[in-house]
């Protein structure tokens, strides 16, 4: 209990506190005032540090006090938690003070309890700094080999082994598609300069923050692996592209950049070696389709963010008409780690056909959403169930959607199918880029397929016409269904339109958008069934087909009158209430009030 | 002492008068009190002596029937006072409590505010009657806005096509919409035909071509948010803010919804992004009194 009195002043002691954005909209500012005040009020204000985020989103305020190899960990931190937990860990500079706090933590009530570390199954590789460091320091990510692999590139006879070295470690691209990133780099490496180097951090996929929060947490890592692409296939200028709802991302990028040029990291001599090398940001403008490639590069050169036909690849013909090589932001922070650690330590993990880790955002009906790191080769299941919690008590597990808008769902007796490129897309859906969202058994996946098509169909940049038209007869049909006005056939046509528009679309847009309905089809049909022939949402959501109505359970509390939006409820206390279907708007509000499970959707 | 305007000027001195009628009306009828006592011993003493001597001597029965009407009279004037005194102590008590309790609830000293509102707290919740627009920035409707800033950006940023994004993004968060002007003086600084800027301008979901409300609420769409109930969030707010259909913003300009594709911050859906903080986890009401808190101002 008095350790800290006694641990000798030399052990470095560090208190952090997770701002990334999401820390931020859970409260981490005044938290961050708070621990600065008290550590002031100790003379040590060097102890306290604002980190990134390292994934646990959903115990934020996150605070992390590490002396050497202790931590302590303490989650849902508020202004007033911080003077308790700096007084348990942090010795104040001089007699008088120390007495004073000495005396004050006999006062302090039952202390907060720590509780474990980040969360991650089988390694960290691309969130190994996440939460560990200062996002803003060039310093702290140099003390963990930061910019090390980078040096080592600028030797020429080392250069060319970067490429053999990332082919041999198996990484594929993180982006979606799962392209070997060695061989792209050796086609774009033949062709003549000048060539570009892209990174993608559009992150389209609604549902997903992998890439949102590596780039908030560790930019720098970032940095030095499109650094390392430049100059491995020989350019000497790129972009990063990053969607304009990432503001902090944007900032924290621009910031390194800044630093690793004064640095010398960036710039037209890089550490001395000659190279030139300039990176620059670039902001996206709200389009989900300039996530693909050669739509960004349209978007880059300044035009409307319109795909093109492939071939020429990119890699061939990209920005400026020059070779370019474009990969996401998860890819090229798993460089800087494979040329530090070798090829063979990535290939140790994973499964045959896709190496190394995989980050996943967590999201939807599962306890603890966030974002967690796991081997390849680990299964869904455990992904849900081990690092999310399961879904909430009294809900049972029916589905994950994976890779958004251009995957599928993957249901519950599937979720014993390995992370693995290959794995996934035997069912029907893909690894996508790693968004993972949970549904439970009050989702319907007629809603849900109808959502994802609501999505491509306002994205589709309209060139291809069944990717314009198609997705707006598909929708229309699932519209017709959630109305429950679902025709005779429509489950055939829905079918019908979902293979021509994946056949004859130019882009992956189109090509992947009749994924959600397809995977839905398949394995919920009688769901689907149910809305045609019986005009029922089994799930209870869609609010055409479900009425509310209160049970005798009701003790006229009032909260559900209270709670409706459009007074379809009486005000009655100490009555049983009733719900004036006709005014009923179906939001939901008077079943969330209800304490007493007195509300049913039929 | 805040609460110095309106009813609250007056509080104190009634608290004053009314507690110091309180005191004096209390010692007054304590001291009848006791008075009664004594005189009530004294006068049926004399009474008492007046009776026997009437037993034995009959002439003094005027004597004590005088005795028992000027007894009476006393004693019903006593009551008569006394109830008039317990009136006014029971006015005086409450004007008191009255003064007291409604200076804390003004906002005196120390005094605590009401909680902020519950579920109904029509107070905070109430976004309808709509007030004169609140001019956002160089944004006014109608207004032509100043150009020199577009000769500024385009100076700083070039004339390529290339360069037509990050100036009209520049545009955007100065004017916080892209006024035709300023987007016809881009065509003439810039190689970009009128033709490739209203392409872009078009093309991308952030640009806005409309003047936007005094504030910009980013009601998030995303997948995670959909699930955990956005939609309901924003059709509640489409309601309170009573949004015309076809439109984004409520009539007198003030709020501007936009709802955008995943703001990334999924673990605390649903989620929005009034200006630019983010408010999560996110109920129908509670979206509502976030907006009400933003209109209050921080
Ligand atoms: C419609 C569509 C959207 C895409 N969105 C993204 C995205 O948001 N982020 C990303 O990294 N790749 C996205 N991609 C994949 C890119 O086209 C490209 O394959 C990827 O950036 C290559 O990087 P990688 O090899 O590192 O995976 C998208 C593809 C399509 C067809
Ligand atoms: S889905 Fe709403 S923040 Fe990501």
């Amino acid at each position: 209990m008095t350790a800290p009195l006694e641990r000798p002043a030399a052990t470095p002691l560090e208190v952090r506190l997770g701002m990334g954005s999401c820390g931020i909209a859970n409260g981490a500012e005044p938290v961050w005032e708070a621990l600065r005040s008290g550590a002031r009020e100790a003379g040590r204000e060097g102890v306290v540090k604002a980190v990134g985020c390292g994934g646990s989103c959903h115990r934020e305020p996150l605070v992390e006090v590490v002396a050497g190899e202790d931590r302590s960990l303490y989650t849902h931190v508020t202004p007033e938690m911080v003077p308790v937990i700096l007084r348990r860990h942090v010795v104040p500079r001089g007699w008088p003070a120390r007495l004073r706090w000495a005396a004050r933590r006999l006062r302090d009530p039952e202390e907060p309890r720590p509780e474990s570390g980040p969360r991650s199954l089988g390694a960290r590789i691309v969130l190994e700094n996440c939460g560990e460091i200062d996002p803003r320091s060039l310093e702290e990510y140099r003390r963990r080999g930061g910019y090390a692999a980078l040096e080592a590139c600028l030797d020429p006879a080392r250069r060319d082994g970067v490429i053999a070295t990332l082919t041999e470690s198996g990484l594929r691209g993180r982006g979606g598609a799962g392209f070997p990133t060695g061989r792209k780099w050796a086609l774009a490496r033949r062709q003549p300069a000048p060539k570009y180097v892209v990174c993608n951090g559009d992150e389209g996929d609604p549902g997903a923050f992998m890439d949102r929060l590596v780039l908030e947490s560790d930019p720098h890592r970032v940095v030095e692996g499109l650094a390392i692409a430049a100059l491995a296939v020989g350019a000497e200028e790129g972009f990063f592209y990053i969607r304009s709802e990432y503001p902090q991302a944007v900032r924290r990028i621009a910031e390194a950049l800044r630093q690793a040029e004064a640095g010398g990291f960036l710039g037209d001599d890089v550490r001395g070696s000659g190279e030139r090398l300039r990176l620059a940001v670039r902001e996206g403008a709200g389009a989900f389709v300039c996530g693909e490639e050669t739509a960004l590069i349209a978007s880059l050169e300044g035009r409307r963010g319109m795909p093109r036909l492939r071939p020429p690849y990119p890699v061939e013909s990209g920005f400026r008409g020059r070779p370019t090589v474009v990969n996401n932001v998860e890819t090229l922070a798993n460089v800087p780690w494979i040329l530090r650690h070798g090829a063979a330590a990535f290939a140790r993990l994973g499964s045959a056909g896709s190496k190394g880790t995989k980050v996943f955002a967590l999201a939807g009906k599962v306890r603890h959403g966030g974002l967690v790191e796991v081997a390849m080769g680990i299964t869904v299941a455990r992904i849900v169930e081990e690092l999310g919690g399961g879904v909430a008590p009294g809900r049972r597990f029916k589905a994950v959607l994976l890779g958004g808008p251009s995957g599928g769902c993957l249901p519950a007796e599937l979720a014993h199918t390995p992370v693995d490129f290959e794995a996934l897309a035997r069912t029907g859906a893909i690894m996508g880029s790693g968004g993972l969202v949970v549904l439970d058994d009050r989702d319907c996946m007629v809603d849900i397929a109808r959502y994802f098509l609501r999505f491509t169909c306002g994205e589709s940049c309209g060139k291809c016409t069944f990717c314009r038209i198609g997705t707006r007869r598909m929708l229309e049909i699932l519209d017709r269904l959630c109305e429950g006005e679902g025709r005779q056939g429509d489950l055939e046509a829905l079918a019908e339109l979902a293979d021509r528009v994946g056949r004859t679309s130019l882009c992956g847009l189109g090509q992947t958008a009749p994924n959600p309905v397809l995977t839905a089809l398949r394995y919920f049909r009688d769901e689907f069934e149910a809305h045609l022939h019986e005009r029922r949402c089994p799930a209870g959501k869609c609010a055409a087909l479900v009425t509310y109505t209160i049970n005798d359970r009701c003790i006229g509390c009032t909260l559900c009158a209270q709670a409706c939006p459009v007074d379809a409820i009486a005000y009655r206390p100490y009555e049983i209430h009733e719900i004036d279907d006709a005014a009923c708007v179906r939001c939901d509000a008077c079943r969330e009030a209800c304490l007493d499970d007195a509300v049913e959707v039929h | 002492m805040s609460a110095r305007r309106g009813p609250g000027r007056w509080l104190r001195p009634l608290a004053a008068v009314s507690g110091g009628l309180v005191v004096v009306l209390t010692a007054l009828l304590i001291a009848d009190g006791v008075a009664e006592r004594l005189r009530v011993a004294r006068e049926s003493d004399r009474f008492e002596a007046l009776e026997q001597a009437v037993l034995s001597d009959a002439s003094r029965a005027e004597e004590l029937a005088g005795e028992r009407e000027v007894q009476t009279a006393r004693t019903m004037a006593r009551q008569e006072r006394n109830r008039a005194f317990a009136w006014t102590l029971l006015a005086a008590s409450a004007a008191f409590l009255a003064a007291v309790e409604g200076g804390r609830l003004l906002g005196a000293p120390g005094a605590a505010r009401p909680a902020s509102a519950g579920p109904q707290g029509e107070a905070l919740v109430q976004l309808r009657p709509p007030r004169a627009v609140a001019a956002g920035p160089p944004a006014a409707a109608g207004a032509e806005p100043e150009l020199a800033f577009v000769d500024e950006v385009v100076a700083a940023r070039g004339a390529s096509r290339e360069a037509a994004i990050p100036i009209l993004q520049a545009l955007q968060n100065h004017y916080r919409y892209l006024p035709e002007a300023a987007l016809r003086r881009v065509c003439e600084l810039t190689e970009s035909t009128p033709a490739e800027i209203a392409g872009v301008a078009s093309f991308y979901a952030r640009f806005r071509r409309t003047p936007v409300g005094a504030h910009l609420v980013q009601v998030c769409q995303g997948t995670a948010c959909h699930v955990a109930g956005s939609g309901p969030v924003l059709d509640e707010l489409r309601r309170r803010l009573e949004i015309p259909p076809g439109s984004d913003s409520d009539v007198g300009l003030r709020f501007t919804l936009d709802p955008v594709n995943c703001l990334g911050c999924c673990s605390l859906a649903p989620v929005m992004m009034v200006d630019d903080r983010v408010a999560g986890r996110l109920t129908p009401t509670s979206a509502c009194q976030a907006l009400a808190a933003a209109e209050a101002g921080p």
